[in-house]
């Protein structure tokens, strides 16, 4: 059979692959049919009937979206049976469809609109009452007023084929169905907000954007997520500068047409309360609003003052791993010109002893798209669906094939997709599960085992699962290892990655970093990294990485984007650090009472939907955006401020007029380089095997508390995934303890402490508290760290 | 006409005659002159005139912030910002008409789905100071409950014709 | 908590042993894999040892148990009319009303019913020995008017014949 087949669609012939719809034949010779329930992205469940159409020779009109082509089909989407059938199926649709349109959010933008004008007749015959449908309560992100379903079923499907959890149903039968989740339960879903744009009708809507606006209003601007390391495509709507919405853009290669939650919903923090208007200068104890030029001057007196009095190698430079390349860039060559290499964007990460060995960035080793094709995965220290969610929707796809992923983490997380080998352990014997894992690799394989590792491996045993893992990952044809944000800021994350470099390299498969923040990759390539200038270039001047500089305690701090009692892999010392230093500026769109107290001046920047930028995604992509909205005039975006401060202090080489100016100088200079840098395997000095007695800290990172802005979305914080409010621990850690679930305990750790309650679930490893970075305010030590537990 | 004739006519003064003819004839007809102020033109109840925004008779506004008179607007006078209400109906927190901008057309009327934004007769208004013309909902909503009798008066009359 | 594996308290023991039996049965008949196949049988399983009705626990114990989402066995549940999520009375009467009853009389049938039973339909009465129930056709188009009491079907309905029905009903 060939691959083709010829139809003919209203006497317009028309090539289409065998097998497809006649829908999507139409949709590629650029012909309307009308349709609700169809999606490309879906199955096929041909329950609105919309798309009813005449075919040659059948004997009434059939639905396009599930009729397959056959060889030398005349099709009719425009003869008087196919607009009479289409006619009756809408005046069947609108019978219990309220004219609610002038109050609906979907006005403007409804299918059902559309379809009625284009399809539909031009009176109703109906004259009944219309059924009324009670609204559920979804959550804080969707709206709902189930009156204006037609049940087409698309929330359902994506629920069970996407986002993997069927969390709506359609139960009931005919006029009695409603949409709605068991017994009103709220959806859980990272990717919950797609079901807003693949309604067809106003029933599904946003709940943030409720009321506030219409389509037709609104100015869309491209612009690129500034929450993961994938880079999705947004489309960030603006009303009068003002970021009214974001919807994704559709780009096949990252994130089709999904959005995460968080990327959709971040924008709702811009407006803040906590949002700093006007740069401040603290004088003595007192807080002044002063202007620019004063905030700007103090600020520089004070980093000269240092400079003259500590040495430029007190001055330390910290800046968000989701800053853009430019702030970065900028921010490293001011650093790098006052004589000071103490910048690092990598505030998480705890262990920093193989950085030497570290590639030019650290890449996803395919691309986003890649991921789907995957044969096996395994995945170290990642919570993926909820951390990358539309990473985690590739790998679901892969599964759904047939892919293995496996997994070795310190947690049982839930995931959307069947895992093969869960290996859950405390978080010290992560090391000792990889190593298992590389020992049964070199009883498969005959590759070489990279130096040491023989000697390394000599007391590891490897069971089952190990070699379960092993063979898998050995005899897929794509096989990627992936080591995962939650992995970053464990002590051993160099034996982790050494280990994880041996078993790609033993089993031929691709080692993979699914960074935290969305520009990791781009801090490196600019060279905010104490060891290493930009574009990958060996550093004369090596600086201090995050841990040793907030443990040293330096005289003067930069931060850019940075909360350090949020943001740090330590927070307790990470607080202390900057309230013992001399003079701390922060470049900051918020504000909070944690800054006036330890801040000397604070700058007020943009944040990701003002200010131009790039972002390099994990596979080393490099996107750019103009701002979408503006801000108040005394809100600047960081690159023009660094620029400013570079002038100021006589850096030379700060003459940028726009944000593209600095790009282009990096992106020169990265492609006159061209650096290859690669992983350089590094033998683990020791083989971790032992557990420490004291319990340890599981520092989770929550999804919606990793930078800023989403700390501060109100109905992000207000899902189940942001609620997390008590520490766990594994029934048997409970018993020892003599704990029970809902006991009230003090937590200390690091010189802090704070109470919170207690749940007991065995997802999490024995003798271990999983307690997540912020949980209950807390400003506690390291996030896997010994921690000590009290009952109140 | 010959040159004759002419001369016969200025010389016996007949065009002055016909002139003051017309005049006499006008003095005894009807007059058509209105004396505004004191005196007013009849209105159509179509007439454009000041906008108001009216309420319902149980005091709740009509107006849901659809937004279509905003997007009809031709000479983009009106402003419109909305919310949800603590009741959960959708409500204007806003509604700017500037009327510097406005061209008296009508469409808001015409596009209005609950006969909120509606213009009255009202046509002798004036500001004296910058920013007495840009009406704001509050405004609007009190010309609204001010003229309510003769706005629904209007509508009604103008019922026949739609 | 919704980011670990869901460890809540399992509910499949609101299944008793006789119940599990009968629907592993019902289960093998499948594909290993499409254990949610077997869901309308152990709908119906559930529902008749709990006395005729499903509860949301039940539903939810019927999901766990063939590993699949509650909202689809609940779907299954509300779809069909022969599953009840109310308690039923010890004598369940489904009246047909479906066209060809209808054209043959059944709404005299349901006038009847409730004349003499006290009740409207989709209610039960006081002393919990009758549900009346509107069902969809039953496949006895045959001998309709008809209605199914404890799993015998009644066909050629009249009032006579439905009084003594109902007098040898305990």
């Amino acid at each position: 059979m060939s691959d083709t087949i010829n139809i003919e669609i209203n006497g317009i012939p028309v090539e289409v692959r065998t097998g497809a719809m006649v829908i999507e034949a139409a949709d590629e010779a650029g012909i309307t049919i009308p349709r609700f329930c169809y999606h490309k992205k879906l199955s096929v469940a041909a329950n609105c009937r919309m798309c009813l159409i005449e075919v040659e020779k059948a004997p009434k009109p059939v639905p396009a979206c599930a009729t397959p082509v056959t060889d030398g089909m005349k099709v009719f989407t425009k003869s008087p049976l196919a607009l009479d059938a289409q006619q009756s199926v809408m005046e069947f649709l609108l019978i219990n469809h309220p004219l609610d349109c002038p109050i609906c959010d979907q006005g403007g933008e409804c299918d059902l609109q559309d379809i009625a004008i284009g399809f539909g007749k031009d009176a109703s015959r109906y004259n009944e009452s219309k059924r009324v449908v009670r609204n559920k309560n979804l959550g804080s992100l969707i709206s709902t007023d189930m009156t204006r379903c037609i049940h087409c079923t698309r929330c359902v499907r994506f629920g069970q084929e996407v986002a993997g959890i069927m969390e709506l149903g359609a139960p009931g039968r005919g006029e009695f169905t409603e949409i709605g989740t068991y017994m009103e339960r709220a959806v859980s879903s990272e990717l919950s907000g797609n079901v807003i744009d693949l309604c067809p009708v106003g029933a599904l809507t946003s709940k943030p954007y409720r009321y506030t606006g219409r389509p037709w209003e609104n100015e869309s601007h491209a612009h690129v997520s500034p929450h993961d390391c994938l880079g999705s495509n947004l489309q960030i709507e603006t009303r009068r500068h003002q970021v009214m919405r974001v919807l994704p853009r559709e780009n096949e290669a990252i994130n089709e047409m999904w959005l995460s939650d968080r990327d959709r919903f971040s924008y709702t923090a811009l407006q803040h309360e906590e949002r700093l208007q006007q740069p401040l200068i603290k004088q003595g104890s007192e807080w002044r609003q002063v202007d620019w030029e004063t905030a700007l001057a103090y600020a520089i007196d004070g980093l000269q003052r240092v400079r003259k009095v500590d040495g430029a190698e007190k001055l330390a430079a910290l800046i968000s791993p989701s800053s853009t390349i430019e702030e970065m860039y900028l921010l490293q060559k001011l650093m790098r010109g006052v004589g000071s290499a103490n910048i690092d964007h990598r505030l998480r990460q705890s262990d920093f002893s193989d950085d030497d060995g570290q590639p030019l960035f650290p890449a996803l080793g395919c691309s986003v798209a890649e991921l789907e094709d995957r044969d096996a995965v395994l995945l170290i220290g990642s919570n993926i669906r909820k951390d990358q969610p539309i990473a985690g929707h590739r790998l679901r796809k892969a599964s759904r094939r047939g892919a293995h992923i496996m997994c070795v983490n310190p947690v049982d997380y839930a995931f959307n997709f069947p895992v093969d080998e869960n290996i859950v352990v405390h978080p010290e014997l992560m090391a000792r599960e990889l190593a298992s894992i590389a020992k049964a690799l070199l009883t498969l394989t005959a590759n070489a085992a990279p130096a040491g590792l023989n000697v390394l491996l000599e007391n590891v045993e490897s069971g089952d699962a190990h070699l379960t893992i092993a063979r898998h990952l050995q005899t897929a044809s794509n096989a990627s290892v992936l080591i995962g944000t939650q992995a970053m800021s464990h002590p051993q994350l160099s034996t982790l990655r050494a280990l994880a470099l041996a078993i790609s390299e033993l089993a031929g498969a691709s080692l993979g970093y699914l960074t935290e923040g969305a520009n990791a990759a781009g801090a490196w390539i600019a060279g905010a990294v104490p060891h290493r200038r930009h574009a990958g270039e060996h550093s004369p001047l090596t600086g201090l990485h995050t841990r040793e500089m907030l443990n040293t305690g330096m005289s003067a701090y930069l931060l850019l984007n940075v909360e350090p009692e949020q943001d740090c892999a330590n927070p307790a010392a990470a607080v202390r650090a900057v309230h013992e230093a001399d003079f701390v500026v922060s470049l900051t769109p918020y504000i909070t009472d944690d800054m006036r107290a330890y801040a000397d001046v604070l700058l007020p920047v943009a944040t990701f939907a003002e200010t131009s930028g790039t972002y390099v995604n994990a596979e080393g992509k490099w996107q750019s955006f103009a701002a979408s909205a503006s801000t108040a005039d005394d809100i600047k975006p960081a690159w023009k401020v660094l620029r400013v401060m570079g002038n100021l202090l006589d850096v030379g080489g700060f003459d940028y007029l726009t944000s593209e100016d600095v790009r282009d100088e990096l992106k020169g200079q990265f492609e006159t380089l061209t650096p290859t840098l690669k992983y350089q395997w590094q033998c683990p000095a020791v083989m971790p095997t032992k557990v420490s007695k004291d319990l340890t800290r599981i520092g989770h990172l929550g999804m919606y508390s990793i930078d800023m802005v989403v700390r501060r979305s109100a109905p992000l914080q207000a899902t189940a995934d942001a609620q997390i409010e008590t520490a766990i621990v594994h029934s048997v850690t409970a018993k020892q303890q003599g704990l029970v679930a809902g006991d009230t305990v003090r937590v200390s750790q690091g010189g802090e402490s704070v109470t919170i309650s207690i749940a007991v679930a065995d997802a999490v490893p024995e003798n271990c508290v999983f307690l997540p970075m912020g949980v209950g305010g807390a400003v506690l030590g390291d996030a896997y760290g010994s921690i000590e537990l009290a009952k109140v | 006409m010959s040159n004759f004739s002419r001369r016969f006519k200025s010389l016996f003064l007949s065009e002055l005659r016909t002139g003051l003819g017309v005049t006499l004839r006008h003095f005894f007809k009807r007059k058509v002159t209105q004396r505004y102020p004191e005196e007013k033109t009849p209105l159509s109840p179509r007439f454009r005139g000041l906008h108001a925004l009216r309420r319902y008779p149980n005091g709740e506004e009509r107006c849901i912030a659809c937004k279509l008179c905003e997007v009809v607007c031709p000479a983009l006078a009106i402003t419109i910002e909305s919310e949800q209400r603590a009741d959960g109906s959708r409500r204007t927190t806003r509604y700017d008409i500037d009327l510097t901008k406005c061209i008296f057309c009508g469409y808001c009327e015409e596009s209005c789905p609950v006969d909120s934004i509606v213009e009255t007769h009202i046509f002798e208004y004036h500001g004296e100071q910058r920013g007495d013309l840009l009406m704001t909902k509050e405004k609007l909503l009190a010309i609204g409950d001010k003229y309510e009798a003769e706005i629904a008066l209007a509508r009604q009359e103008d019922a026949n014709y739609r | 908590m919704s980011l670990l594996q869901q460890r809540q308290a399992s509910k499949t023991h609101l299944l008793n042993a006789e119940s599990r039996q009968d629907i592993d049965r019902w289960v093998a008949k499948y594909p290993a894999d499409r254990k949610s196949s077997a869901v309308m049988a152990a709908l119906r399983i559930a529902q008749e040892q709990n006395a005729g009705y499903l509860s949301n626990d039940l539903i939810e114990a019927v999901a766990e148990y063939l590993e699949m989402e509650a909202i689809a066995a609940y779907e299954v549940a509300t779809f069909y009319s022969m599953y009840d999520r109310d308690p039923v009375g010890r004598h369940k009467i489904s009246v047909c009303t479906n066209i060809s009853c209808m054209l043959c009389g059944s709404d005299d049938v349901v006038a009847h019913l409730e004349k003499r039973l006290g009740i409207k339909l989709g209610e039960t009465s006081d002393d919990g020995r009758f549900t009346l129930k509107e069902v969809e056709c039953l496949g006895a188009c045959v001998e309709a008017p008809m209605f199914e009491v404890a799993k015998t079907y009644h066909g050629n309905l009249t009032p006579d014949k439905i009084d003594k029905i109902l007098d040898e009903l305990d």
